[in-house]
């Protein structure tokens, strides 16, 4: 053994080597203000060694790229916890570095012999400050796209070569960000701005411990850095791990909302377009500050002022040579840090107050829920995980109502309702169900906003037909009545009424006996029955088909021929298409997949 | 050249204890342990999740319809037919693909049902009827198997006779099949899941 450890020590030198590390001078002796190289340090081990293991399962592509974090996030055991980690790694790294950045300056320590060990610091930070930038894309939820659409954009402002770089940037013409904007996204941010990170590292630590060697000369004291500057060390990276492991566990450990929020697929369609996104923390400062800067002039706060700012900070260490200088250099940082701090609250207070951002917030993490339970529920399609939703009724709906929306209100008291700016049509919620019907029936509803009230049915046939006949009935008149809602209304079996339907099979087999009894079919026609009609056909009334039918075109003469008011003909004027004419009905319906 | 500027610091000058071999040695644990703690837990996090397909399960083997016994031919010779079902990779779900086929073959009321997979390689094994009175034949290793799935030759590549599946005829005319994967190469039957 001990021959063995000799010989491994005569050919690799490994024992002078951890030896001379380990005796390395700390001029001044150990100090808990000397931890931040290492913290800084072992902060990017985890960074690589996250890194790594996602990069195991991730796919950088339009269709797979959420698809796989959203593996990583539900399906790998673990792998919410090991994103988590990843994520709030970086931007503890990034405060860490902004921490030492700052440490260097008041403290005055970026002077002789020590230059080059602060502009490597602040190098550090520029390549950190990427790899965050291009790693927040990666997942490919609406945040990320917007947010990085938006700041891919600014390149633009850029005279001359604006353009260029933005093609580059996101690996095309644009304008949407696709597939290869993530190819080169991961590239950047896995090879490059790590690669140059652990470059800058590498020599920032080999320039500390020149200098160190340089300064210990001239110190009182010298210890050597093993163990009690080590130890110190270990133990603020320890308080490191304590810190992001905090904030990994401080939504939940269990459900969908554990760790870091995976959003919803990101959308291309700029119909869609995410209204809500924010930049990070250390961002948020400079994107409110660009708000004094209106049009052409953003160049000034997003790229001329950030860039005189940084070459202040790399002539610091000349500056900070005479003592007034150094006052100046600290004053600088102060003042930067302050504002930042101050635009930064003005920007969060803004939106905590502004309902549409908030709003816009909410319906991104609904989405985010319903994307994640339909993946759980039915698995993910090859064309990506956006499919899902584009299919769902359920999301779909609200968004293709919009269309109806200028006249037709979807009103139940709820927040889901949808309220048209000047209510034309009939209330839609809950079309074709019992209450509604029992509604239509109603000779002081029928006339009110929430059928006829506003339509030019208001003084038709229907109307007087319902004054005239179903006002004042007795008690068995009544029953009937009911029973004719329960009849008409099973025609449209609805997913709400499976169960009553089922219970009440007799009377809805009695429809065409009811319907005649109340003198329906004398206008509507029902099955075989009532062959001239004047109203819409009330057969499979609020089916599927029927509601097809009736959006594609409310002028066929099966429905309201030539007496239809208003309502365009969506599919005959190639307004809507028929999957979302479809995924209306379906809505309308209330048919569409809910979690057990 | 500018001298090296004094250091400066904000606190503590611990002088170097002369005789202070516990407190060093308090030191050195501390390092070494709260270092690798501090790197253990995202090593750890990432294995785990590295791991991961280690503890996947497999698809079910759940008896699935293939054909109707009106399809099989009466003279008992074996005929391929798909299993369709649901084909999960990744985060992707595919409804209703080919993942896999069988040999189904009639014997008097009953049916015979064998994977196609080679227990030897994995390789499909196709059905020659060209030999007298047909035969099994893998075109990798040249098996060959009789009707009845046995080895035909006592050097066969295979390790065993072809893999039969259960099968049922439900309604009396649904062949139903437990359709299964099996470990090749081994000279036992091992459901692969």
């Amino acid at each position: 053994m001990k021959a063995l450890l000799a010989w491994i020590e005569d050919r690799s030198g490994l024992g002078a080597a951890l030896r001379k590390c380990a005796d390395h001078p700390v001029p001044g002796g150990a100090c808990w203000c000397k931890v931040w190289p290492c913290t800084i340090l072992f902060a990017f081990c985890v960074e690589a060694i996250t890194g790594f293991f996602l990069w195991a399962y991730y796919s950088p592509s339009a269709q797979t790229a959420w698809e796989s974090v959203y593996a990583i996030q539900h399906q790998i055991s673990g792998g919410w916890l090991l994103r988590a980690i990843h994520h709030y790694t970086a931007h503890v790294l990034l405060a860490l570095l902004i921490i030492y950045i700052v440490q260097m300056i008041f403290t005055r320590t970026y002077r002789a012999p020590r230059e080059l060990v602060f502009w490597l610091a602040v190098g550090m930070g520029l390549c950190a400050l990427a790899a965050v930038l291009t790693g927040d894309l990666l997942p490919w939820n609406q945040n990320a796209y917007a947010s990085t659409k938006t700041r891919t954009g600014f390149l633009t402002f850029l005279p001359a070569i604006g353009d260029s770089l933005l093609r580059l940037a996101i690996g095309g013409p644009g304008p949407a960000l696709g597939s290869h904007t993530l190819t080169r996204f991961f590239a950047l941010h896995a090879g490059l701005f790590s690669g140059a990170f652990l470059f800058l590292l590498i020599l920032h630590a080999a320039l500390i411990r020149r200098a160190d060697a340089q300064q210990a000369d001239a110190a009182e004291v010298v210890v050597p850095a093993w163990p009690s500057q080590t130890w110190r060390g270990a133990a603020a990276c320890l308080i490191v791990v304590a810190a992001i492991l905090g904030l990994a566990c401080q939504h939940a450990t269990t459900d969908l909302h554990a760790g870091v929020a995976l959003g919803s697929p990101a959308d291309t369609n700029p119909a869609n377009a995410y209204s809500a996104a924010r930049p990070e923390w250390f961002l948020l400062g400079v994107y409110e500050f660009s708000h004094f800067f209106p049009g052409q002039r953003q160049i000034l706060p997003i790229f001329v002022f950030p860039g005189l700012v940084l070459c202040l900070f790399l002539a610091m260490p000349w500056i900070g040579r005479m003592r007034a200088g150094h006052y100046f250099n600290v004053g600088v940082t102060a003042l930067l840090l302050v504002a930042m701090v101050a635009l930064s609250y003005r920007s969060a207070a803004h939106d905590a107050a502004d309902k549409e951002h908030q709003k816009a917030l909410a319906d991104e993490a609904k989405l985010a829920d319903r994307a994640c339970q339909l993946a759980v529920a039915h698995g993910i399609p090859s064309t990506g995980a956006l499919t899902l939703l584009q299919n769902d009724p359920k999301t779909q709906g609200p968004r293709l109502f919009q269309q109806c929306a200028s006249c037709h209100n979807y009103f139940h008291g709820q927040d889901d309702d949808i309220v048209a700016e000047k209510p034309s049509a009939p209330n839609l919620w809950g079309f074709a169900s019992r209450q509604w019907l029992a509604g239509l029936l109603d000779p002081k509803r029928i006339i009110g906003p929430d059928y006829f009230g506003n339509t030019k049915f208001r003084g038709a046939e229907m109307v007087g037909f319902v004054k005239e006949n179903l006002a004042d009935l007795d008690k068995a008149e009544q029953k009937d009545l009911e029973k004719l809602v329960i009849a008409l209304s099973g025609q449209a079996g609805l997913k709400s009424q499976w169960d009553l339907d089922a219970k009440d099979a007799e009377i809805l087999k009695a429809a065409p006996k009811l319907l005649d009894q109340f003198g329906c079919t004398d206008c509507h026609r029902f099955y075989e029955k009532g062959s001239a009609p004047v109203g819409p056909e009330l057969t499979h009334y609020g089916s599927r088909e029927w509601l097809i039918d009736i959006i594609s075109n409310p002028a066929d003469k099966r429905l309201y021929g030539k007496k239809n008011d208003r309502m365009p003909a969506y599919a005959v004027e190639k307004i809507l298409s028929d999957r979302q004419i479809g995924l209306l009905a379906d809505w309308l319906r209330g048919e569409w997949y809910e979690e057990e | 050249m500018e001298p090296p500027s004094p250091i400066s610091c904000c606190c503590g000058r611990e002088p170097l204890g002369k005789g202070g071999t516990r407190r060093s040695f308090f030191a050195q644990a501390a390092a070494v342990i709260f270092g690798a703690v501090g790197l253990l837990v995202p090593t750890m996090v990432g294995v785990v999740a590295f791991l991961n397909p280690l503890r996947q399960k497999g698809q079910e083997g759940g008896f699935r319809r293939v054909a109707s016994l009106g399809a099989l031919p009466e003279d008992g010779r074996p005929q391929k037919f798909a299993i369709i079902a649901d084909r999960v990779d990744a985060w992707n779900r595919f409804p209703n693909e080919p993942v896999g086929a069988v040999f189904l073959r009639r014997i008097g009321a009953g049916v015979q049902a064998f994977q196609v997979i080679c227990p030897h390689a994995g390789c499909s094994i196709n059905f020659d009827a060209a030999t007298s009175g047909g035969r099994f034949f893998c075109p990798c290793h040249a098996a060959s198997f009789d009707l009845s799935g046995k080895r035909l030759d006592e050097t066969s590549m295979s390790p065993r006779d072809m893999d039969a599946l259960q099968v049922e005829i439900r309604n009396n005319s649904e062949v139903w099949v437990k359709f299964e994967d099996f470990r090749t190469g081994t000279p036992q039957k091992v459901t692969q899941a």
